[in-house]
């Protein structure tokens, strides 16, 4: 550290302003919340407005800025979360994002949150938003972690030298928020940030830069800070110089960094950045007492273990298990039970209804057989979805996932990519959507496509019905294992795919990355809760919007044409004819599973809803002996709701015994309430069903995905490349397994 | 079959398709259980505009 850094008291350049004043506007106030990744950002702003921001407890969750509205004491608050960035420099897609609305959208004040665990790499962007002439009030966060761990921090020191206000804060617990929002908007406490003194030889150069700006270039001023604008201008910072452009016209910035320049023999992005590290590594001394005698945290220890060199990958694949094995358990009884509901009370239901307002019998038809049991079988999982994604979220909360992502950062490295790519991949396994939207935390355009062609073998929740339907009817005994296959199948296979992709499509080295590695913690079960339904609410909504919208066209093309005696020869059934030859080496080559697979290219969950509408529809003539009141009808639901509810208990405590998924008895009797698992036994072997569930894993990404690709690469190139690689992989993969397993004698 | 039931089953099906449209295409996959910058989230309601 230079010994001529430090602060000063002068004030920054811009005038200083109250955060309300800045618009003239004393009611409404914009409020940018800027941090490192995993500080607690999003947690923080959910905290303050009551929203659900998506949070996470690894680097990397928020990857656009997302704006809430609230209000406080009467005033109109909009508050602005941030990508988590580590400084602002413009190398990745998430510190463009939160430096140029910073800089061009101009909020009224800064929250910077700061990880008091973690000062000093915290205080590095807190020196850059300093620059940037805003009011600032630092949330010292996660500030009862600090304290645990023996951190004495100096606040008022810490606020003397920055002239900023510092807020202890935990987000998580909601402690230090009434102050920090008084602090925010309050006219009379904000403190304004001092001018730091980064040095004379910079601090000449920036003299003179910004004379030269101020004499020649003053338009500039209207949309940038002017030290933040003389800093970038010195770094040579290539978006400012293009973004300004002010040409050739460089020779006053030469000018003044020569002497920089020669006297510390680097670039000035170089000094530069040595600079702010030297204040903020100074600043930490100043204020941070640490105990003398560190003992062993328990991240660490835990870390021993699932970091290690050999048990990382079995630890993580372990860990998969378990989380299947218990998505299993707790959901089935549950699906089972709104199986039964579903096609008995519901169904009897919307045909009373129907009946008595005499709707045309097709009508009846259309709600039983098509709404019913295509929107009906994908509600069915439901509660398996919410499950999976009740453990993803804990995974998530605890800080496991990051460890996932260094224990696979080895396999990374071998198809051209690192770790902070399997971040993305991850998130696949809830969605593939958002996961390839994720994909813009990648600094290089070359990972972001690679990972998003990868994610598509990721296993979203979508999944999951059909997954389901099979193994409940084929695999009973191994439901956990039989589904952890699937899932370890995808990430391997994406493995195998990135490495020939490295050799073909992408080649080149993978840049170095270090991984942030956050500290366990035990996730609220209020967040658990919370996220668990954003995640899962998705899949409520398709079911409300298209996948009801398909159940209807499905309906139709099962119909057409009008009067068709035979579902095979109905457009669905010939599309499926079509189809149906290819999927014949595969062990299902029938028109049923072909149309389904057809369907299930809008979305995964419609190959159970469409094979509900074909199969169930075709066997509904089954005789009812007595029809139920409303009343036996009500009864039922409930008694059977506990029944359910014992039985996941029971699997639960079960877990790693004889589940009674595996009872014989219980097996048949799931069978008698939901009928399509029976259907299938009759169509399937458990080799063609496990290549069948293999196939749906592996074939092209869904619509949406589709959509969410162009998006991000503004091309169809990678949808198209995707898609094309997955359908031969699918059919391979499929292939291989069942000639496979006949060969092995296992069909 | 009648023209009410022509009639009815063109709106079904347009209905059918406009809503597959809409939630597919109109909003590009975007709004994931609205956590995205598109979505408008007040405190008050909680409600988001996607």
């Amino acid at each position: 550290m230079s010994s001529e850094s430090g602060v000063q008291s002068s004030e920054l350049n811009n005038p200083p302003q109250s955060p309300l004043n800045l618009r003239g506007d004393k009611r409404g106030v914009t409020i940018a919340v800027a941090g490192n990744p995993n500080s607690g950002k999003s947690t923080l702003i959910n905290a303050i407005a009551g929203t659900r921001l998506h949070v996470g407890n690894w680097p990397g969750v928020t990857v656009e800025k997302k704006s809430a509205m609230f209000e406080h004491e009467g005033r109109q608050i909009r508050i602005v979360d941030l990508p988590g960035t580590y400084s602002l420099s413009p190398y990745t897609q998430e510190e463009i994002i939160a430096r140029d609305y910073l800089v061009h959208e101009k909020p009224d004040a800064i929250i910077n949150v700061v990880d008091a665990t973690n000062l000093e790499r915290n205080l590095y962007l807190t020196v850059q938003l300093l620059e940037l002439g805003i009011p600032v009030v630092m949330a010292l966060n996660i500030h009862d972690e600090a304290v645990s761990k023996g951190y004495k921090i100096d606040i008022k020191t810490m606020e003397d030298i920055l002239g900023i206000e510092v807020i202890p804060t935990v987000a998580t617990k909601k402690t230090g928020l009434n102050d920090l929002l008084k602090a925010v908007t309050s006219n009379t406490s904000v403190h304004h940030p001092k001018k730091l003194n980064y040095g004379s030889d910079i601090e000449s150069a920036a003299s003179a830069v910004e004379r030269q700006i101020k004499n020649s270039y003053p338009q500039l001023l209207e949309k940038n800070p002017l030290r933040w604008l003389v800093f970038k201008l010195m770094e040579r910072d290539s978006y400012v110089m293009d973004e300004i452009k002010i040409g050739d016209n460089i020779s006053f910035i030469e000018e003044a960094t020569k002497h920089l320049i020669k006297a510390h023999g680097d670039d000035v992005e170089s000094i530069m950045a040595d600079e702010r590290y030297a204040l903020a590594s100074g600043l930490t001394h100043e204020v941070l007492k640490k105990p003398e005698f560190k003992k062993m945290e328990m991240t660490e220890k835990i870390d021993k273990f699932v970091l290690n060199r050999f048990l990382g990958i079995p630890i993580f694949l372990a860990a998969m298990w378990i989380m299947f094995k218990l998505t299993f358990d707790v959901s089935t009884p549950f699906a089972d039970w709104m199986d039964a509901m579903i096609t008995g009370p519901f169904k009897r239901w919307a045909e009373a209804i129907l009946g008595l307002i005499q709707a045309p019998e097709w009508t009846t038809s259309l709600a039983t057989d098509g709404v019913i049991a295509g929107v009906g079988f994908v509600l069915v999982f439901v509660p398996v979805i919410f499950a999976m994604m009740f453990f993803i979220t804990f995974l998530e909360g605890s800080g496991y996932m990051a460890r996932a992502a260094f224990v696979m950062d080895r396999a990374m490295h071998s198809m051209g990519l690192h770790g902070k790519s399997f971040i993305p991949m991850l998130l696949g396994f809830g969605c593939n959507v958002p996961a390839v939207y994720a994909t813009r935390t990648l600094e290089n355009p070359r990972d972001k496509a690679l990972t998003a062609l990868l994610i598509p073998l990721m296993s979203c929740g979508a999944r999951l019905p059909v997954y389901v339907v099979f193994i409940g009817a084929f695999f009973a005994a191994n439901a956990g294992t039989v589904l952890w296959s699937l899932y370890v199948m995808g990430i391997a296979l994406a493995v195998l795919m990135g490495i020939i992709f490295k050799k073909t499509l992408f080649k080149g080295e993978s840049p170095m990355f270090i991984m942030e590695l956050p500290p366990y913690r035990m996730p609220s079960f209020k967040s658990l809760m919370i996220h668990t339904w954003e995640k899962g609410k998705h899949f409520l909504i398709k079911a409300g919007t298209y996948i009801f919208a398909v159940s209807i066209l499905v309906w139709f093309l099962l119909n057409l044409p009008w009067g068709v005696e035979h579902k095979k020869d109905s457009y669905l059934g010939q599309v499926g004819q079509v189809f149906a030859p290819a999927l014949e080496p595969l062990g299902f080559g029938n028109w049923e599973a072909a149309s389904s697979l057809v369907s299930g290219l809008i979305a995964k969950e419609i190959v159970v809803g469409t094979m509900g509408e074909i199969y169930v529809q075709s066997t509904d003539d089954t005789d009812q002996t007595e029809v139920p009141t409303l009343t036996d009808d009500l009864k039922e639901m409930g008694t059977s709701f506990a029944t359910a509810a014992k039985d996941a208990a029971e699997n639960v405590i079960s877990t790693f015994g004889v589940a009674s998924m595996s009872s014989e008895e219980s097996t048949e009797e799931t069978e008698e309430r939901t009928p399509l698992r029976g259907i299938l036994k009759g169509q399937f072997t458990p080799l063609s069903a496990y290549a069948f569930i293999v196939f749906v894993l592996l074939y092209m990404p869904c619509v949406v995905v589709a959509i969410a690709m162009k998006q991000e690469f503004g091309t169809w190139k990678w949808f198209g490349i995707a898609f094309a690689y997955q359908m031969v992989l699918a059919w391979v993969v499929a292939f291989v397994i069942y000639q496979g397993g006949k060969l092995l004698g296992l069909g | 079959m009648s023209f009410v039931d022509i009639t009815l089953m063109t709106v079904i099906i347009g209905g059918a398709v406009y809503l597959l449209y809409r939630s597919l295409w109109k909003k590009k996959g975007h709004c994931q259980g609205c956590d995205s910058e598109t979505c408008d989230m007040t405190k008050k309601s909680n409600k988001k505009d996607c």
